[in-house]
């Protein structure tokens, strides 16, 4: 395991990790990056990485997991057949507030981000680029890509001009519709599909959406190959990824690691605390799920393992609350955070996130009626499947995983007490959500 | 008034069909309204008021169409076939019969651009669809204008009334728009109500 902690990443041989963050956990700059990577392995042919890429077995790291040749060929096929070039954005809107990973990959190895973007603009003919990212959360993500732009246009290393865009602060505005719109001058909010943005983009165009990481590692596999990609991982979900892991500190520690790697040692920390102390894990973020600390040493962070427990990889979030918070609150209070970040335009979303969050938050604070958890239940399931977005599917899914995680949890705040002995929040919710139409944009 | 014949049949033929046609068209702007407010008829879910608003519109259409071929077939005027379409066209009743062509105008646009809607923008199939707003008060006028039929007696209450109902409907449209959340609002609108009752305060609360 590979562990940048406040940006020290340590070395292991045996596994090659890490592959994307830089060891010394310092910013690199146009001369380290190819010092490290080499330069850029153009292919001179639209289309011809593809099947690198399908071969590798790369899939998106935002999320999704959607196998990245598949991506990339529907673009192609799009651009050819419709007789238009595509377009390429980098996805670095990590809208998901426990998750920092991709803005870590932003600062410390930009140009890894970029070469990646190039070579996929390359790999479906596009003639735009757009790198898209949240503003300054902690660190000046912008002006160290402004820089790291400037650094490959006196290199000569880019082929097309790459543009950066900046994403509002809603949780929404990295999903992929919601970005296109954003992008055409609208609100950040997602739109129906069809037409997908494979087919019919930014301006019309076809249009390849990639999270940041994956273009990372696509930029790897165009240098070293599919078989270097698949020495780590698993058959089925090959390669590594980044990893945001919060243990009872609540610090945020990016770690790349194999897919396929045991919870075990992921939770328990280098000192081993987290095994002690460690109640339930949350799997995914707040689109994620609980688990229960038990569970969870037994499996290992691949979809394939984690279905088990009807958890999903995700974007690579791993929380470990300590045992003196209550698991209750801190869901009560993210799903509120979730519900005010609803855009308002799906009548499931818009009228069941908030009855779910309110009817959580009276669980929590132990007034809950007889009929509370049966109404959290049905909801849930009204609100999945019924919106332009997954928001809701996920927001039920976090929900129901805490109700059935803390479920002796909810037993205690029937009888008005509660196993949380800290007031001190724990999991990161901002602050400020949106008032106007302006806050979308 | 003389009785119906062979010489008068098409003439009022061509003037029940009109006003079979006004309500018709009445009723579907009243359900273009309802439509557009997302409203509800009782007993029926949400997409057969949409489906009854279109269903409606192309039986409006069959009535213009024989409203206008029998006053045309009628001999006792001379109504060019030209002038259904054409504005002033008409030698009988020039101005009167030029809003019904101007109306018949109007409605072809939107009912053409509703049969094509997918293959067009929505902002493009809803700027025409508007036009219906235009259509039926122009519609109402030739009714009332062009036969005396419209100007005393029942007919001219039902006329009265279809004018009544449409702008009170066109008022409860503009009301209940006005009266609506902005998106962007409507989450801490219902937040602020929902949440009113119990309160987390700074998530420091333990029961």
């Amino acid at each position: 395991m590979i562990t940048a902690t406040a940006g020290m990443p340590v070395g292991d041989t045996a596994t090659g990790l890490p592959r994307l963050l830089p060891r010394g956990g310092q910013p690199e700059g146009w001369h380290a990056h190819t010092a490290r990577h080499g330069r850029l392995p153009y292919r001179g042919h639209a289309g011809d990485l593809i099947p690198e890429l399908s071969a590798a077995g790369l899939t998106g790291r935002g999320g999704a997991a959607f196998p990245v040749g598949r991506k990339l060929s529907a673009v192609l096929d799009a651009a050819r057949s419709r007789r238009r070039a595509a377009v390429v954005i980098a996805n670095g809107a990590e809208s998901e507030p426990a998750s920092d990973k991709d803005a870590t990959l932003l600062w410390l190895a930009p140009h890894l981000v970029l070469d990646g973007l190039q070579l996929a603009a390359e790999a479906v003919g596009a003639e735009a680029a757009i790198l898209y990212t949240h503003a300054n959360r902690r660190r000046d993500v912008g002006q160290r890509l402004r820089q790291a732009i400037a650094e490959r246009a006196a290199a000569g290393a880019d082929r097309i001009a790459v543009e950066l865009a900046e994403a509002p602060p809603r949780f929404l505005s990295g999903q992929e519709t919601a970005l296109v719109s954003h992008l055409s001058g609208g609100p950040a909010i997602p739109t129906f599909i069809p037409p997908r943005v494979t087919e019919r983009g930014l301006g019309g165009d076809p249009t390849l959406v990639q999270n940041v990481e994956t273009l990372a590692h696509l930029a790897l596999i165009a240098r070293h190959g599919p078989g270097w990609f698949r020495q780590v991982g698993t058959e089925a979900e090959p390669g590594s990824m980044l990893c945001t892991i919060r243990r009872a500190d609540g610090t945020p520690r990016i770690t790349e690691v194999p897919l396929g790697m045991p919870l075990r040692g992921l939770i328990a920390g280098p000192d081993g605390q987290g095994l002690l102390s460690a109640r339930a894990v949350l799997i995914g973020g707040y689109h994620g799920s609980w688990v229960p600390a038990a569970e969870a040493m037994g499996l290992t962070l691949d979809n394939h393992s984690l279905a088990a427990v009807g958890a999903r990889v995700g974007a690579g979030i791993l929380i470990t609350p300590p045992p003196d918070r209550c698991g209750l609150i801190e869901t009560a209070a993210a799903v509120r955070y979730l519900a005010l970040e609803s855009a308002g335009q799906c009548g499931p979303c818009l009228n069941g996130l908030p009855r779910i969050a309110a009817a959580l938050t009276e669980i929590a604070v132990g007034r809950q009626r007889r009929q509370t958890q049966g109404d959290v239940e049905r909801w849930a399931g009204l609100v999945t499947g019924r919106g332009a977005c997954h928001h809701p599917d996920g927001t039920a899914r976090f929900v129901r995983s805490a109700l059935l995680t803390f479920a002796d949890e909810v037993e205690l705040h029937k009888q008005g007490r509660c196993s949380g002995t800290s007031k001190k929040p724990y999991l990161p919710i901002p602050r400020d959500s949106a008032r106007t139409e302006e806050d979308w944009i | 008034m003389s009785g119906i014949n062979s010489s008068t049949a098409l003439w009022y033929a061509s003037r029940a069909t009109g006003v079979v046609a006004l309500l018709l068209i009445t009723a579907v702007v009243l359900l273009g309204l309802l439509v557009t407010r997302q409203g509800r008829l009782p007993g029926l879910p949400r997409f057969a008021v949409t489906g009854l608003h279109r269903n409606l519109s192309l039986i409006a259409v069959v009535f213009v169409a024989l409203h206008v071929l029998t006053a045309v077939a009628d001999g006792y005027v001379d109504i060019p076939l030209t002038a259904a379409v054409v504005p002033l066209a008409s030698p009988y009743e020039r101005l009167w019969l030029g809003l019904g062509a101007v109306s018949l105008d109007l409605t072809i646009a939107v009912i053409v651009t509703s049969l094509l809607r997918r293959h067009l923008s929505r902002r493009l199939w809803r700027g025409v669809h508007l036009l219906a707003y235009l259509s039926w008060p122009v519609a109402w006028l030739h009714s009332i204008t062009a036969s005396k039929d419209l100007q005393h007696g029942w007919l001219f209450l039902l006329a009265v009334a279809c004018a009544a109902v449409v702008v009170i409907a066109v008022v409860w449209r503009l009301a209940a728009a006005a009266r609506d959340v902005p998106r962007a609002e409507r989450v801490g609108h219902l937040m602020s109500v929902m949440h009113s009752r119990h309160r987390m305060p700074e998530r420091t609360g333990r029961p």
